[in-house]
């Protein structure tokens, strides 16, 4: 190790001198804009080499050209210009502002088109935008960015997840956007280190996304990684934050004496003879000892993540060569998360007309997971220490010592993941570009859970420890082949892709378990150690493959008038013979008004395109082999036999299956329009949308008596439709930089079909038989549905004179009689609420002067409510939210909270369990200060951020759990809070060095 | 010339792909058999006949509701556990349910499940070439799967759709088929089982459990006994007590044990066992088991107080059927305390198990469907209807012997009967003695004409005469029907 130190050192000492010994001649000057401002970091280089600087807190710069004749001066938002050096030494320069919308460049499906010549709705993500948060999870940096897209964390669990979902829902199954990262297509980002990203785009409409056919219906995130840049000169950089998470709020429980007093009152209230804690009857003035769960369970976590990358670019090739390592505590005690990611991006002009390159990145995940124990935490009793004297575990009621848990119930989760593709691009003649490009995405896991021996209670012990282990490999291949043309012949200009694409996937898993253990220590876990009897083994492999055809044209006439036109056609094994192929065409208008001769010269909008595109995409996320009918065998297809009580294997084709299986086809239509007022400076979108999702896949139940389980087919329709706003202001008012921006979408999710006379999709399951959704037409999907309420039966004369339910008292839930026939029964049940919000929002503000800079960041949504299904779970006497102390007794006669029961009618789906879920978060605050480049040349850095960080800071609502962002991936099965992990906030601080 | 030299590549790309194309695309299931390949040996006849026995094991057919829709719905047992929990079973305990009750809804789903495996079984292994003779007893044992399954439905829900073949899309909508239809299927498909499966000792070691031909005749005579079809069901009975196969433990307790699992005594009962690596198990243990501690158990199916109170104090069989606070379990194991939410707490000693692995969800308890004890009340039964008191009396007292084991007589005097009348009554409350807690009470009461008598005696005056006797159609099934199906009077 230390000769492998020493020799590095030596080589880094080389280069060092080899540089001093070259002869100087040094180029300087200051860089400013038209209004004589001058410019920070500006990138000013010799173009063609590796050599370059950037403009200090003054504007100036220095510089040594080695001979070359001309330098070049780069800034985002300014036109590039080149200068001839002509011998001079000193060279001021005045930057003009560009037009930055026109000539950005988008990143758009196999391609990259002028911002200008855009004609689908695409929204793009910058890098700055999304290192604000401390995350690993660059879905989570995404929230409340792009209008449309709706971000939510799946939970607070270190290395969780989100769930995206881009202009609603679409199907009542996998709504996940399709991912393209530097052309791999994935549905699983959560490899991606969020440094290592440049931009991020969204396609959001059918005109856009066609391109992906059968899986661009839940719509398209283009992930581009950082490259290295011409013009940078060789740069390294190191990029570290670290934070503490902590819990935003508790959850208000009954303390030790409450809850007595409440467990007293439920006992009397269901007429038992005696009450738990009758000496708090005896002597009111008791003070019990509380124990506080939820301060057991939660903590102060660590978050920190670690960066170093150097690249760099000619005219010639560039690199990029990053590593980074991610680590995160959970603030539920237990879990950890660590991800160490590396990647090298290169691209190389071997020849003038040929290009090779490659992206390549790889990642390592290591999780801790922590057992479950939120709900223990919400249903223990306060009056139980959860530690004996000895410091052993106490014995605790009706639920697990959740510290006990932590010690013995924990798995491990390990993956490795690389993804890369290489590529080779030929120009035989000028616009003509044929790539080829092949990548591989491969994913080695291994899980284990391991319970030793231990005792804690009757309720809880194991007796016999037990080993699971699991390893999955997935591959998946890509082939490419892609043909692009760009001619301009007049007033026309012509861009025309080809393509044939191929991918397969192929996914194994291999799975044992083994009990009886000799030992317990980690050395011991395999599965070898323990009582062969008790060994199972498992394995299982599925296999998908897709072949595609694309064809697209692009052709703008006189700069004004924008036509693309799209084609994809889909094979794949998903689907039945007998609908193997799909075809997904699109065609999209744009009209840059504003070039128009009679386009009024400086009228206040100086910028109107408006866009007009529509389009038919697929969704195949339906698993593989759901068109072949299979034999099925479980649990309850073996028979046992013999006088040895053995298990006989037994098998049967039970399943239906559906050869004429097809894709989930969404047409949508969008309109949008683009302007610039006021030189740009503030920037407006809106875009209206209508989105029509036919073919649903759907188990349309089919009678019990027919005896079989019942295919899927292609039936329901569903529509999303809504308008997205986007406004933006940019300006500097001297050395004060300052943008703010806002971005709202609304959604109007509705069911319009289930076919087959089928007439409502029931799910939801929130205990004790009880479903809390139901999707028809004319609802939105996985709406809550149960009784509306009317306050609390106050006393007899009610109780006789309004309709109840069978077994209702007085102190119940009065529930409304919605057919108006006297009786209370299943069939006064109503919608009660939606879990998919009519509006989500986001706000920017950022503001840069002296160094500093400061952004901060809001997100929103409002319309939505929350099942909070973790009241409702009662199958003992659990602990109480404060709240229960209002309930109805004939000395507080409360019409809020009936009386109190461990279950019945009042624990029905009802409103009383409906919260709102409207809320706005205070999602980012970062402060940061750049050293002044002069300070910078002394430290011979050409960067340095210090910067802190707050996350999650404020939180305005109303709902009464840990956090209002519930969610699952299922749409039928959403909204629905069952003791959600929170996500925390977190305080953060980093630095940034480039040098 | 330039630019096709470029487009070669492509070109060749684009040809290769269209030439493996279908190929490529053609991606067959790699762990799993696919149906085409299905039913083309002697051995995959024999996996989808095990498939059939396999769903007696699953909680619909033989465990939650099956226990709710015979014992806590009769005058045997309440509901048990906490007041809230599972109130279905607590509708059925009262007689409040409606046709959307989830009880009906889970055994009908779960039963044609298995008259589907069945029909499936009965259409394919015909012309799968294999051992004749193997052939024709895996035929016949889906023949008994298929009559048990509709007994159990017929005896539930009357009149019900009776599928005697895997339908096809415009066959899905269905009518009831009139009871007597019903009864013919299973009287037929017994007929053949009876005719053409072995005897138990005929199987082999490793088949013990399949069907026997004792099974047949045994459950062929309680469908006669239903039927009031006398001579039938008294013949029937005799070809399974002058079989040789089958004898009366010696003790009564014994017969719930592990030990007395396919006892001599046992006619037909559900295999399950508690591998350590799981999947044999069933839930019929756990939900019946003791709630709280020690936990074995969810604590339903509480034994009533006036199934109690229908045993002579000195009965053994009273003991033998019901756990109490402070017992100790048989294993010694634990003493009951129970949970201080449920009110007086009782549990039912013949569904106990000891701790085994993988928790109480995998109880190792085998499912007692027909003891040989049933087989002699059932002749006992029929033989008294035929005018022969005095043989039906010593038929009974065979099981009242071995009940009172070694006390003495008085303890447990033997039964005697004035009369046809007498007998009767007699009979009657032996079998609810004898099977208490074995899901045989509700059935009987129906059958023998006076559920609504006993239940409304019992305090359960929610009952509907003439209503209560069948269970409701689930509403969900009559609306798949697309409405062709018609509801129970008083359900609708």
């Amino acid at each position: 190790m230390n000769k492998y130190v020493t020799h590095l050192a030596a080589t880094a000492l080389l280069c060092c001198a080899a540089a001093v010994g070259l002869r100087a001649q040094i180029v300087s000057g200051t860089v400013t804009d038209a209004a004589g401002e001058t410019l920070i970091g500006v990138n000013v280089l010799v173009p063609g080499t590796t050599t370059g600087t950037v403009t200090d807190f003054d504007g100036a710069y220095s510089l040594d050209v080695d001979g070359a004749d001309s330098l070049a001066f780069r800034y985002v938002g300014f036109t590039e210009q080149r200068t001839a050096i002509a011998g001079r030494n000193t060279i001021d320069i005045t930057l003009a502002e560009a037009s930055e919308f026109l000539d950005e460049v988008v990143v758009v499906g196999y391609g990259v088109q002028k911002r200008s010549d855009v004609t689908g709705s695409v929204s793009t993500v910058d890098a700055e935008e999304i290192t604000r948060i401390a995350t690993g999870d660059v879905a989570s940096a995404l929230q409340g960015k792009i209008a449309g897209v709706q971000v939510v964390p799946v939970s607070g669990t270190p290395g969780a997840s989100s769930v995206v979902r881009i202009r609603g829902i679409g199907t009542f199954g996998d709504a996940r956007p399709l991912y393209v990262v530097d052309g791999m297509l994935t549905d699983d980002i959560t490899f991606l280190n969020p440094n290592d990203i440049e931009r991020i785009t969204v396609l959001k409409d059918a005109s856009a996304t066609a391109i992906y056919g059968s899986r661009g219906a839940n719509g398209v995130i283009l992930v581009t990684t950082r490259r290295g840049k011409e013009g940078g000169g060789s740069l390294i950089s190191a990029d570290v934050y670290y934070g503490q998470q902590s819990l935003i709020r508790k959850i208000d429980l009954a303390n030790a004496n409450e809850f007595a007093f409440l467990a007293n009152q439920l006992a009397r209230n269901e007429g038992r003879a005696t009450v738990p804690y009758p000496f708090l009857v005896t002597n009111p003035d008791t003070v019990l000892r509380t124990t506080d769960w939820q301060d057991a369970i939660f903590q102060v976590a660590p978050i920190a993540s670690y960066q170093v990358s150097a690249s760099g670019a000619t005219d010639r090739s560039s690199y990029l060569v990053s590593a980074n390592h991610f680590a995160q505590e959970g603030i539920v005690r237990g879990g950890e998360f660590t991800r160490t990611t590396a990647r090298f991006n290169g691209e190389f002009k071997v020849k003038p007309r040929v290009t090779l390159g490659q992206n390549l990145a790889f990642s390592l995940r290591k999780a801790v997971n922590g057992p479950g124990i939120l709900n223990n935490a919400y249903q223990g009793y306060p009056t139980l220490p959860l530690l004996n004297e000895d410091g052993s575990f106490a014995a605790t009621n009706p639920v697990g010592n959740p510290l006990a848990q932590l010690e013995y119930q924990n798995s491990t989760g390990e993956s490795v993941r690389i993804v890369g593709n290489v590529y080779a691009e030929y120009e035989p003649i000028d616009g003509l570009r044929l790539k080829s490009s092949f990548g591989l995405d491969r994913t080695d896991g291994k899980s284990e859970n391991f319970v030793p021996v231990f005792f804690v209670s009757p309720l809880q012990q194991n007796q016999v420890n037990s080993l699971s282990q699991t390893r999955d490999a997935n591959r998946t291949w890509l082939w490419e082949n892609t043909v692009t043309y760009d001619r301009s012949f007049g007033e026309s200009r012509l861009s025309l892709l080809g393509g044939v694409t191929s991918q397969e996937s192929r996914g194994e898993f291999l799975t044992g378990s083994v009990q009886g253990l000799a030992a317990e220590n980690q050395e011991f876990r395999f599965l070898a150690n323990g009582t062969d009897s008790t060994q199972t083994n498992g394995s299982g492999a599925g296999e998908s493959a897709i072949v595609s055809y694309l064809g697209r044209v692009n052709y703008a006439f006189a700069n004004r008038y924008l036509l693309t036109v799209s084609l994809r056609a889909d094979g794949s094994s998903k689907f039945g013979a007998n609908n193997r192929y799909g075809y997904f065409p699109s065609a999209a208008l744009g009209w840059r008004i504003d070039q128009e001769s009679f386009y009024p010269q400086d009228f206040v909008i100086n910028r109107m395109k408006a866009r007009l595109g529509y389009g038919t995409v697929g969704n195949d996320k339906i698993g593989n082999y759901r068109s072949i009918p299979l034999v099925s065998t479980d649990v309850f297809t073996n028979a046992v036999f013999g006088t040895g009580e053995a298990l006989n294997f037994g098998a049967a084709p039970l399943a239906l299956a559906n050869p004429d299986l097809r894709w989930e086809q969404t047409t949508s239509f969008n309109a949008g329009l683009e302007m610039g007022l006021l030189q740009d400076k503030l920037t407006a979108e809106v875009d209206y949308y209508v989105k029509t999702t036919r073919d649903i896949l759907l188990v349309v139940p089919i009678a019990d008596y027919i005896g079989a389980d019942p295919p899927v087919v292609n039936a329901a329709t569903i529509e999303n439709s809504g308008v997205e706003v986007l406004l933006a202001w940019r300006d500097r008012i001297g050395r004060v930089g300052y943008n703010a921006s806002i971005n709202g979408a609304t959604v109007k999710n509705r069911v319009l079909d289930l076919g087959g006379g089928q007439e409502a999709i029931s799910s939801g399951d929130v205990g004790s038989g009880r479903l809390s959704t139901r999707s028809i037409v004319g609802e939105p999907v996985g709406s809550f549905y149960g009784f509306e309420t009317d306050g609390v039966i106050q006393n007899q004369a009610e109780f006789e004179s309004f309709p109840t339910r069978a077994g209702q008292q007085v102190g119940d839930l009065r529930f409304v009689d919605q057919n108006a026939d006297g009786v209370i029964d299943g069939a006064d049940r109503t919608f009660i609420g939606s879990p998919i919000p009519d509006v989500t929002f986001g706000a920017t503000f950022g503001v840069d002067v002296a160094g500093f800079d400061l952004a901060v960041d809001f997100y929103g949504q409002a319309g939505n409510e929350i099942y909070n299904q973790k009241v409702t779970s009662r199958f003992n006497t659990f602990n109480f939210e404060r709240r229960f102390l209002n309930s109805f007794t004939t000395d507080n006669p409360s019409n809020t909270e009936p009386r109190l029961l461990n279950g019945g009618g009042n624990y029905e789906v009802s409103q009383r369990f409906i919260e709102k879920g409207d809320f706005l978060r205070l999602r980012n605050v970062t402060l940061g200060y750049s050293l002044p480049g002069t300070l910078g040349d002394r430290l011979r850095v050409t960067k340095l951020r210090l910067y802190a960080s707050g996350t999650n800071l404020l939180l305005w609502d109303s709902y009464s759990g840990y956090t209002p962002e519930v969610i699952a991936e299922s749409p039928i099965n959403n909204g629905i809070d069952r003791g959600v992990y929170p996500v925390p906030r977190i305080i953060n601080v980093g630095l940034q060095v480039g040098f | 010339m330039k630019n096709l030299k470029g487009l070669l590549p492509i070109s060749a790309a684009v040809i290769l792909l269209f030439g493996c194309g279908e190929d490529f695309l053609d991606k067959r299931p790699l762990v799993d058999q696919t149906a085409d390949t299905f039913f083309q040996t002697g051995e995959q006849a024999v996996q989808a006949t095990n498939a059939t026995y396999g769903i007696l094991r699953r909680f619909d057919v033989s465990v939650f509701s099956y226990i709710g829709m015979t014992d806590i719905v009769s005058d045997d047992a309440d509901k048990g556990s906490t007041p809230n929990d599972a109130t279905f079973l607590g509708e059925l305990d009262n007689f409040t349910f409606d046709a959307s009750n989830i009880g009906p809804g889970a055994v009908w789903g779960g039963y044609y499940k298995g008259v589907f495996r069945a029909n499936l079984s009965l259409a394919r292994i015909p012309d799968v070439p294999m051992d004749e003779g193997l052939k024709t007893r895996l035929l016949a044992e889906n023949h008994f799967l298929r009559a048990y399954f509709y007994f159990n439905l017929v005896r539930w829900f009357g009149d019900i759709p009776l599928i005697t073949r895997q339908l096809s899309p415009d066959e899905y909508e269905q009518e009831r088929t009139p009871t007597e239809q019903v009864y013919a299927l299973i009287i037929e498909d017994l007929q053949f089982a009876a005719a053409n499966l072995p005897e138990k000792s005929a199987y082999a070691a490793e088949d013990l459990g399949r069907a026997t031909r004792g099974a047949a005749n045994g459950l062929l005579s309680k469908v006669y006994l239903t039927r009031q079809q006398w001579q039938l069901a008294r013949d029937r009975a005799l070809d399974v007590i002058n079989s040789g196969e089958y004898e009366l433990l010696p003790e009564y307790g014994q017969i719930f044990t592990p030990e007395g699992e396919h006892s001599s005594e046992s006619v037909f009962e559900i295999s399950t066992v508690a591998l350590g690596t799981g999947g044999g198990g069933s839930q019929y243990n756990e939900v019946q088991g003791v709630r709280g501690t020690p936990n074995l158990g969810w604590g339903f199916n509480r034994p009533s107080d006036n199934l109690v109170a229908a045993w002579p104090r000195s009965d053994p069989r009273r003991d033998a059927t019901i756990f109490t606070l402070g017992e100790v379990l048989p294993d010694g194991s634990a003493v009951i305390v129970g949970d201080p939410d449920v009110a007086n707490q009782r549990q039912n000693q013949k569904s106990w198990v000891p701790a085994g692995p993988l928790g109480n969800g995998n109880g190792g308890g085998n499912i007692r469907i027909l003891r040989y004890a049933d087989v002699l009340l059932i002749a006992a039964e029929a033989t008294n209807e035929l005018g022969n008191t005095a043989e039906a009396i010593e038929l009974a007292n065979r099981v009242r012997t071995r009940a009172r084991g070694p006390l003495p007589k008085p303890f447990l005097p033997d039964l005697t009967a004035a009369n046809k009348e007498d007998a009767r009554q007699v009979i009657w409350l032996e079998r609810r003695l004898e099977l208490a807690m074995e899901q045989q009470r509700w059935f009987d009461l129906v059958r023998q004409g006076r559920a609504g008598e006993v239940m409304i005696a019992a305090g359960k005056d929610k009952f509907r005469l003439g209503v209560n006797e069948l269970f409701p159609i689930p509403q969900s099934e009559i609306d798949l029907s697309g409405g062709m199906l018609r509801q129970n009077p008083g359900y609708e």
